[in-house]
């Protein structure tokens, strides 16, 4: 069945016809099945955990909570083109310089809901980001280098 | 699992898609609240009505109120530095509502519409006085929060009814909350307290059954501005008594009514300009 406005989904750059997606079928679970971006992980699957976020429009969107077809033209941005924009090249590189996994699982989803933080709120402080970053568990309970490579990130400067 | 996404550009062609599916249509506004149920088939929908296209988000003041379209994301009221500055208690609450990913997309509409019972929006707008005006097939009529709450997950709207907007009064305010969790987490209690004249208090409380409501008896007792310490003590013993608390598994009856007093207090001396 074919969605209502059914044509194409814009993930990281490029336009993919989604007009066999079922109506129901959540944003995250199109991302893994249907366009093999595995980056994007499922969580708790109920808006808690912050693992699948993605950047709807440039905006943190938590994918398990987003009908594919209710994305409509907004393009979406996943953990795999993250890179290509200037902030996500930056957290990126502060997660690496502070070793900021463990298990490594909730990392895309901290890396993607930051970046887009940044891009919101350029002049946020340290503790303005990471009050916007509670939505993100990790369960490995690592936040002492999350931590540390927000505040590398800050101490850069907007 | 299945079912129909329809996208109407008209709340008209919205009535008419929601009266053909009658009694197995679902709205969808943000989604965060009904994507959850729509996992756990406690909703089974043949049809869900997309708000999207319809032409009601934003929000502006009007003199001294600010009306909100129904489907505006929270987030674009949590950004605007005037409702942090005129309405500081629904920004709060605005503040305590899941995750910034989450609020990017749930609406002001949608967390009325769904009714929830631990809302920490509902306490907040009970306080200032909101009305929700609500758009049908023979035309729109307004109604006070109050009377549009019924019960826990239950409201006035009448199908094929949809919220059309929000209007909430400007006024001195504060919104207080008690969690497991401070982040991601659902409210044990919540208070919220509006002042919008000398001497007049108007408190809610959320995270009790079977909805959130006013506590006319807390109110009634602050006859001072600011109330003095004896005054205020008195209001939150009464709200504690007044609430009709219930045990679950997020907290026991006795560990919301201890909260809530403590909330009551606290919230009138912010509003008397001491620290929250």
């Amino acid at each position: 069945m074919s969605g209502p406005d059914g044509s194409a989904l814009v993930v990281n750059g490029r336009a993919h016809p989604i007009d066999g997606v079922p109506s129901h079928e959540r944003l995250l679970d199109t991302l893994r099945g249907r366009l093999d971006l595995k980056g994007t992980k499922e969580g708790c699957r109920t808006g808690n955990c912050g693992a699948c976020t993605v950047l709807v429009d440039g905006r943190s969107a938590l994918s398990c909570l987003v009908l594919t077809h209710e994305v409509g033209d907004e393009p979406v941005t996943t953990i795999e083109g993250i890179a290509a924009d200037p902030n996500g090249r930056r957290v990126q590189q502060a997660f690496l310089e502070e070793g900021a996994l463990q298990c490594g699982y909730c990392t895309p989803g901290f890396v993607v809901a930051l970046t887009g933080l940044l891009s919101e709120s350029p002049g946020a402080t340290a503790e303005e980001l990471l009050t916007d970053l509670q939505g993100n568990l990790c369960r490995c309970t690592g936040y002492a280098a999350i931590v540390r490579a927000v505040r590398t990130l800050r101490a850069e400067g907007p | 699992m299945g079912f129909e996404l329809v996208a109407p550009r008209s709340p008209e062609e919205a009535f008419r898609l929601l009266e053909e599916g009658a009694g197995a249509a679902s709205v969808l506004a943000g989604g965060t609240d009904l994507l959850f149920d729509l996992d756990r088939v406690t909703t089974a929908p043949r049809r869900v009505v997309s708000l999207r296209h319809l032409p009601w988000r934003g929000h502006a003041w009007q003199g001294d109120t600010l009306v909100v379209g129904s489907t505006e994301p929270l987030y674009e009221l949590e950004r605007d530095g005037s409702v942090a500055a005129r309405l500081p208690g629904l920004h709060t609450a605005i503040r305590a509502v899941g995750s910034r990913a989450l609020r990017h997309r749930a609406t002001l509409g949608g967390n009325l519409a769904r009714a929830a019972p631990a809302s920490d929006l509902l306490p907040i707008l009970l306080a200032l006085d909101a009305t929700v005006e609500i758009a049908g097939p023979a035309g729109t009529r307004r109604m006070e929060l109050d009377r549009f709450l019924l019960a826990s997950r239950t409201t006035a709207l009448r199908p094929p009814e949809l919220i059309r907007s929000v209007t909430v009064p400007a006024a001195p305010s504060v919104y207080l909350w008690q969690r497991v969790r401070p982040a991601n987490d659902i409210s044990q209690v919540g208070v919220a307290i509006a002042h919008p004249g000398p001497a007049v208090y108007r408190i809610a409380v959320g995270g009790i059954v079977p909805r959130p409501r006013r506590l006319p008896g807390a109110e009634a007792g602050l006859l001072s501005d600011p109330p003095p310490g004896p005054e205020r003590v008195r209001a939150a013993e009464e709200a504690a008594r007044e609430a009709p608390f219930p045990s679950d598994r997020r907290a026991t009856e006795e560990h919301r009514r201890r909260v809530v007093r403590a909330l009551v207090e606290r919230g009138l001396v912010h509003l008397a300009g001491g620290a929250a």
